[in-house]
């Protein structure tokens, strides 16, 4: 009889339970989670490219040959990708040298529409213009934003899906530690 | 089998349903925006979390003009049961996750479809007309068809249902792990309704 009494109590409890909640969505993206850059295996040589800047500049990756490039894609139309341009900037005034460098490469935009965006998200590193796509098809992205992490040696080391803290202490040091010495 | 032990079996029965069906359930919510009113259905277990959030048609429209499309593909593309979505690997010890979205399943009274995917948008006849940049923007603003995530790793993206507005759908969604396939039901989603909401 006392189990019988027991599982009655567990079942009252049960049923009084919610089935659903309506708090709100569990959490936001980037809400407190450990700044992650994955590993990407094997030797993937990263895409060349060769694209102007909102300056008229052009750069070509293998320009780079020797530095860390940290190569952002992303759109003024996607939040995840507006939401890390503040703490990539702030990563960018963090390095300590030119031998790590930042490239955002916007997706199918005009020069006017990134130039609009720069005064609600000033920013100093080269912002890249991918007008047809061409670039963005080359490279192994899937989704926005997407960052690779590039080593001295041209191949790809790092790459993170979704936005990131850039200015966080583990992400920097991961950075400084790809640099050649 | 006296009595009492006959209770107690068919107790035991019943508690192991609601500890089942109670389990399953806590995975999911289901809830209203507080900034905006709209609607969300949510799975968070399994070293994943996926959301789906309404979108009224009038913001994709909205969304869609901006980036170059003219009235009649706004229209069209506003009307598909489009929603934002946001999918992420929360297993931080689990390892990869990848997904397929060919492989999820929308269910109605009518039956079931798959959802529109990238590929099915550029394909549409509708919109063959359409500046490249607005493709551009409509290829990259939606959810990858195909997708590895690693830990921590998430994509928020539109996806699109295929239904008119006001429709309520089930959606079986799937990913897999080490070679392990998981799928779920979000069930009682509903498209919102093509409303004009003014501002107050």
């Amino acid at each position: 009889m006392k189990h019988i009494r027991a599982l009655i109590v567990i079942l009252v409890a049960c049923m009084g339970l919610p089935p659903f909640t309506a708090a709100g969505p569990a959490e936001n993206p980037t809400d407190s989670q450990p700044q992650l850059l994955h590993p990407v295996p094997g030797v993937v040589p990263a895409p060349e490219f060769r694209l102007q800047d909102m300056d008229g500049n052009w750069h070509r990756l293998s320009d780079y040959r020797g530095k860390v490039v940290v190569i952002n894609f992303w759109a003024t139309w996607c939040p995840p990708c507006r939401e890390e341009m503040p703490a990539m900037q702030r990563a960018w005034l963090k390095f300590e040298n030119k031998n790590i460098v930042m490239l955002a490469i916007n997706v199918g935009e005009d020069e006017d529409t990134i130039f609009n965006f720069t005064a609600s998200y000033p920013v100093e590193f080269p912002l890249l213009l991918d007008t047809d796509s061409a670039v963005i098809n080359a490279w192994p992205v899937r989704g926005l934003p997407t960052t690779f992490v590039i080593d001295p040696q041209g191949t790809i080391a790092y790459q993170a899906i979704g936005s990131r803290e850039w200015d966080d202490p583990h992400i920097l040091k991961t950075l400084k530690a790809l640099r050649m010495h | 089998m006296n009595e009492s032990g006959l209770i107690y079996r068919s107790l035991c029965l019943v508690a192991s349903f609601v500890l089942v069906c109670g389990s399953a359930l806590a995975s999911t919510a289901e809830g209203v925006m507080e900034e905006t009113g709209l609607r969300y259905w949510e799975w968070q277990d399994d070293g994943i979390l996926f959301r789906l959030t309404q979108r009224l048609p009038d913001q994709t429209r909205a969304f869609f003009l901006a980036r170059g499309f003219d009235r009649a593909d706004v229209d069209f593309i506003a009307t598909q049961c489009v929603f934002q979505s946001m999918f992420k690997n929360t297993g931080a010890l689990d390892g990869e996750v990848a997904i397929n979205l060919e492989k999820w399943e929308v269910r109605t009274g009518q039956g079931q479809s798959a959802l529109m995917t990238r590929e099915n948008w550029r394909d549409a006849s509708q919109l063959q007309d359409a500046p490249a940049a607005a493709m551009i923007a409509l290829e990259w603003s939606l959810l990858p068809t195909h997708q590895t995530y690693a830990p921590n790793d998430y994509n928020w993206g539109m996806t699109s249902y295929g239904l008119p507005p006001g429709s309520t759908f089930d959606l079986e969604f799937s990913w897999s792990r080490e070679d392990r396939r998981f799928s779920r039901v979000l069930s009682g989603v509903e498209c919102p309704a093509d409303i004009h909401p003014q501002p107050e």
